[in-house]
C-alpha cells in the first residue's frame, strides 16, 4: 500500500500541470486540427460537414492570397528580426558603457517596450496622418505612406522597430553584464583590439541571449496582429497581410472557421518546424 | 498574508465572473425583471438610449434595462459569439444587413404575434416592414424597424453653391473644386465599408433596377456599372487625397472635417459629425445624382431596428421595451437625435423632420413615385462577407490601378450569383 502511494505521489504532483496543459494546449490545438478537416462556415450552415483535406487543397493549390501572405510574413519576420537584433545590440553596447546619465539613457532606451501595443499604433497612425503627420517636415504633407503600396512596408517596419528594439536591448544588456570583466582585461593584455574583443569575448557570451531573443521575437513577429491590423488592416490591397492577419480575415470577418483553422494549422506547423530547426542549428543551451 | 491576498483575488474574480454572466436574472429582492439590451452602434448613440431607458423605466417600474453599447465594427462578431456561447441579450439592435445571418442560426424570436396585438400595429412604415420580411426565407418579422437611412453626398456650402443633378455634373464639380496641393473635390471610401457605397453609386448611375436578372445572374458587372467604376476610380489621387485608398468611416469623416474636401458620400447617419466639424449652416446634402438614363435610382439601405432573442427568459418584458422604442415618442426622439428617418409614420410627420434639409431631401426622394429603389440581397447570409472581407481588398486594387474595373465587377458578380444560387437551393427555391 505504502509503495503504491509512493508511486502515485509523482503523478499526483504533476497532475495539475498535465491538466493545465491539456486544457490550454492540447484541447485548443486538437480543436483547430479537427475544424481544419471540416467545412464550417457560419454564413453557409447548409454546407457544413466533413471536408477531408479539401481546405488544405484549396489553401495550397488555389488560394493566391495564402501564398502571398506567407511570402509577406517571411519578409516581415526577417526584416524585423534582423534590424531589431542589430539596433538592439548597438543600443545594449552603448548603455553598457559607463558615462554620465547612463541610468536615464537606459530608461529611455527601454521605455517604448512599456507602451501598450494599441497606444503604439495610435501614436504611429497620428505620425503618418497626411496633412498633420511627421511627413510635413519632409516636404510631403499630403503623402499617405500607409496607403501607398511602395511605402507601406518601410512605414510599418519602422513602427514595429520602435517597439521591438528595446526587447533585444534589455535581453542583450543582461547578457553583457554577465560577462566577467577579467576576460576583457586578459584579451587586452594579449593585444586584442576592440573589434577582436567584441568578436571573441562578447559575441560568444551573448550567444544564448541572442538565440533566445531571436526565437521569441521571431514567433511574436510571425504572430503579430495588433500593430499591422490597426495600422493597415493588412492593406492596401492586401500587401501587408501576414498569415495570422489572413486567418483573422477568413475566420473572424468571413466566418469561415473551417478554412481559418486550416490556415492556422499551416502557421502552427511552420512555426514548429522553424523553432526546432533553429534551436538545433544554434545548439541552444549547450556548453561547448 | 499571501493566502489572504489570494482569497481576496479569487473573490473578486468570482464576483466579476458573475457580473459577466447573463443579465436576464431577476433583480434580487426588488421584484424587478432585468433585461439586457445591446445597442448595435454604441458610442455617440449611448446618451440617446440612456434617456429612452430612463423614460421606459419610469413608465414600467417593474422592468430594469441593462444597457450594453457594442461598437458597430464588432457587433456582428459579438452576436455570433453570443449565439455560439448561448449568452445572447434579451433585446438587441439589429440591421437587415446581418439579420439573415442571425435567423440562420435560429437566434431570434419573430415579433408578428406581438405586433398584431400592439398599439404600434399599422404605425410602422410599410416599405421598412417589407424590407425586413424580404430578408428572411420564411417572411416573418424578426426585426422591428426603428429607422432607415439613405445615401447622400454631403458637401460644404462655401465651396459648392449648386448641388449637381447628374453624375456628369458631379465629375465636373469634383475636378473644378480640386486645387493642389491640398484642396480636393471629393473623397472616396476605399477602406472598410467601401463596397456598399460604390454599389449605391454604380446603380444610381446605370439606373439598373434589380440586383439579379430573371435567370439569377448578378447585374453588378453590367458594362454601365463598369463604365461608372472606371470614371470614379479615375478620380483617385487626381481629385481625392491619396489616403483615400484606406479610408474607413472614421478616417473619411475626419478628413472631411478638416475642410479640405468639398464633397463626401455617406448616409444621413453622419449628420451630427459634420455639424460638429463645420456648423449647421455650412453643411448641405444631395441625393446621389442620376446617370445618363435620367432615372433616379436608390439602393435601399439596411433597415435598423430591434430584435428579441429566442433564448431570452423575459420575452414579454423585452417586447415591451421594443414596443416603447418604436412608439411615436420613442421613435421620434431617437431619430431626431440621430438625424435619420423614423420608422413610425406618426413620427415621420413631426415638424423636426421637415425642418432638417438633409432629412427632407431623403424623405422626398424616397416618397417620390418616380424613384426606383433597388434592394441588395441582404437575405444572403454571405452578402456581408462577400461585400466586405472578400472584395474590399480588390476594390483597393482597382483604385491603385492594379485591377481593371470590369475584372473586379466580374469577380464580385460571380460571387453574388453563386451565393444566390446556393441560397435558393438551400431554401428549396
Amino acid at each position: 500500500m505504502t509503495t503504491m502511494r509512493r508511486r502515485a505521489v509523482p503523478y499526483l504532483l504533476i497532475s495539475p500541470t498535465v491538466a493545465l496543459i491539456a486544457a490550454f494546449l492540447v484541447y485548443p490545438i486538437g480543436s483547430v486540427a479537427y475544424y481544419s478537416l471540416q467545412h464550417r462556415n457560419l454564413t453557409r450552415p447548409w454546407a457544413d460537414g466533413f471536408a477531408g483535406l479539401d481546405n488544405f487543397r484549396h489553401m495550397l493549390f488555389e488560394d493566391e492570397v495564402f501564398w502571398h501572405s506567407l511570402g509577406f510574413t517571411a519578409k516581415w519576420v526577417i526584416a524585423e528580426i534582423g534590424l531589431q537584433l542589430l539596433l538592439g545590440l548597438a543600443l545594449a553596447l552603448i548603455v553598457n558603457e559607463s558615462f554620465i546619465g547612463r541610468g536615464l539613457a537606459r530608461s529611455l532606451v527601454f521605455s517604448p517596450w512599456a507602451v501598450s501595443g494599441v497606444l503604439t499604433t495610435g501614436i504611429w497612425i497620428l505620425l503618418y496622418t497626411p496633412g498633420t503627420g511627421v511627413l510635413r517636415f519632409l516636404g510631403q504633407p499630403e503623402a499617405a505612406v500607409l496607403g501607398n503600396p511602395d511605402t507601406v512596408f518601410p512605414a510599418v517596419v519602422v513602427a514595429e522597430l520602435w517597439r521591438g528594439v528595446p526587447f533585444f536591448a534589455i535581453l542583450l544588456l543582461a547578457g553583457l553584464q554577465g560577462i566577467p570583466g577579467e576576460l576583457y582585461e586578459a584579451a587586452a593584455v594579449d593585444g586584442a583590439g576592440r573589434l577582436r574583443r567584441f568578436r571573441h569575448v562578447t559575441l560568444p557570451h551573448l550567444r544564448d541571449a541572442i538565440v533566445l531573443a531571436t526565437l521569441l521575437r521571431g514567433v511574436w513577429e510571425f504572430n503579430n496582429v495588433d500593430l499591422l491590423y490597426t495600422l493597415t488592416g493588412g492593406g492596401p490591397a492586401q500587401v501587408t497581410t501576414t498569415l495570422p492577419l489572413y486567418v483573422a480575415q477568413r475566420a473572424v470577418d468571413s466566418k469561415d472557421f473551417g478554412y481559418g483553422s486550416a490556415l492556422t494549422m499551416a502557421g502552427f506547423v511552420i512555426l514548429l518546424f522553424c523553432s526546432v530547426l533553429y534551436l538545433r542549428l544554434s545548439r541552444f543551451g549547450e556548453d561547448r | 498574508m499571501k493566502m489572504k491576498v489570494a482569497w481576496a483575488a479569487l473573490a473578486v474574480l468570482a464576483v466579476t465572473a458573475t457580473g459577466c454572466g447573463s443579465g436576464s436574472d431577476s433583480g434580487e429582492g426588488s421584484g424587478k425583471t432585468t433585461i439586457t439590451f445591446w445597442d448595435n452602434n454604441g458610442g455617440a448613440r449611448t446618451p440617446i438610449y440612456q434617456e429612452l431607458i430612463k423614460r421606459f423605466e419610469a413608465a414600467n417600474p417593474t422592468i430594469h434595462v441593462e444597457y450594453v453599447g457594442v461598437p458597430i465594427a464588432s457587433v456582428q462578431q459579438k452576436y455570433d459569439t453570443a449565439v455560439a456561447g448561448g449568452d445572447t441579450p434579451d433585446v438587441g439592435g439589429v440591421t437587415t444587413s446581418y439579420l439573415a445571418n442571425l435567423t440562420g442560426q435560429q437566434a431570434l424570436e419573430p415579433a408578428d404575434e406581438w405586433l398584431a396585438k400592439s398599439g404600434v400595429n399599422g404605425k410602422l412604415a410599410t416599405p421598412m416592414l417589407d424590407s425586413v420580411r424580404k430578408t428572411v426565407p420564411d417572411g416573418k418579422l424578426y426585426l422591428v424597424p426603428n429607422t432607415s437611412n439613405m445615401d447622400v453626398v454631403w458637401y460644404l456650402k462655401d465651396k459648392l453653391q449648386q448641388a449637381p443633378a447628374t453624375w456628369d455634373e458631379f465629375f465636373t464639380d469634383a475636378d473644378r473644386l480640386t486645387k493642389k496641393p491640398d484642396q480636393y473635390g471629393y473623397t472616396i471610401r476605399g477602406g472598410a465599408g467601401s463596397i456598399f457605397q460604390i454599389l449605391a453609386e454604380m446603380y444610381s448611375y446605370s439606373g439598373i433596377g434589380e440586383f439579379f436578372d430573371a435567370s439569377g445572374k448578378s447585374t453588378v458587372n453590367d458594362p454601365k456599372n463598369a463604365e461608372f467604376l472606371g470614371r470614379m476610380a479615375g478620380l483617385y489621387k487626381k481629385d481625392t487625397p491619396e489616403a483615400d485608398v484606406t479610408n474607413d468611416f472614421p478616417k473619411m469623416v475626419a478628413a472631411f472635417g478638416t475642410g479640405k474636401i468639398a464633397m463626401m458620400h455617406h448616409n444621413l447617419g453622419s449628420y451630427n459629425d459634420h455639424v460638429k466639424a463645420h456648423g449647421k449652416d455650412k453643411i448641405g446634402a444631395f441625393a446621389l445624382p442620376t446617370g445618363p438614363g435620367g432615372k433616379r435610382t436608390v439602393v435601399a439601405n439596411p433597415v435598423d431596428g430591434f430584435a428579441v432573442f429566442k433564448s431570452s427568459e423575459h420575452k414579454d418584458a423585452a417586447w415591451k421595451f421594443v414596443e416603447f422604442l418604436v412608439s411615436r415618442d420613442g421613435n421620434s426622439y431617437w431619430n431626431q437625435q440621430t438625424g435619420q428617418i423614423p420608422a413610425n409614420t406618426d413620427a415621420q410627420g413631426d415638424s423636426w423632420v421637415q425642418g432638417l434639409d438633409h432629412l427632407k431631401t431623403a424623405v422626398d426622394t424616397l416618397n417620390d413615385p418616380s424613384t426606383q429603389v433597388v434592394s441588395p440581397p441582404y437575405y444572403l447570409p454571405q452578402f456581408s462577407s462577400i461585400t466586405k472581407a472578400d472584395t474590399e481588398p480588390l476594390f483597393q486594387k482597382v483604385l491603385l490601378g492594379q485591377m481593371k474595373p470590369q475584372e473586379f465587377l466580374d469577380t464580385l458578380a460571380q460571387k453574388l450569383t453563386d451565393a444566390q444560387a446556393e441560397w435558393k437551393k438551400a431554401n428549396g427555391g
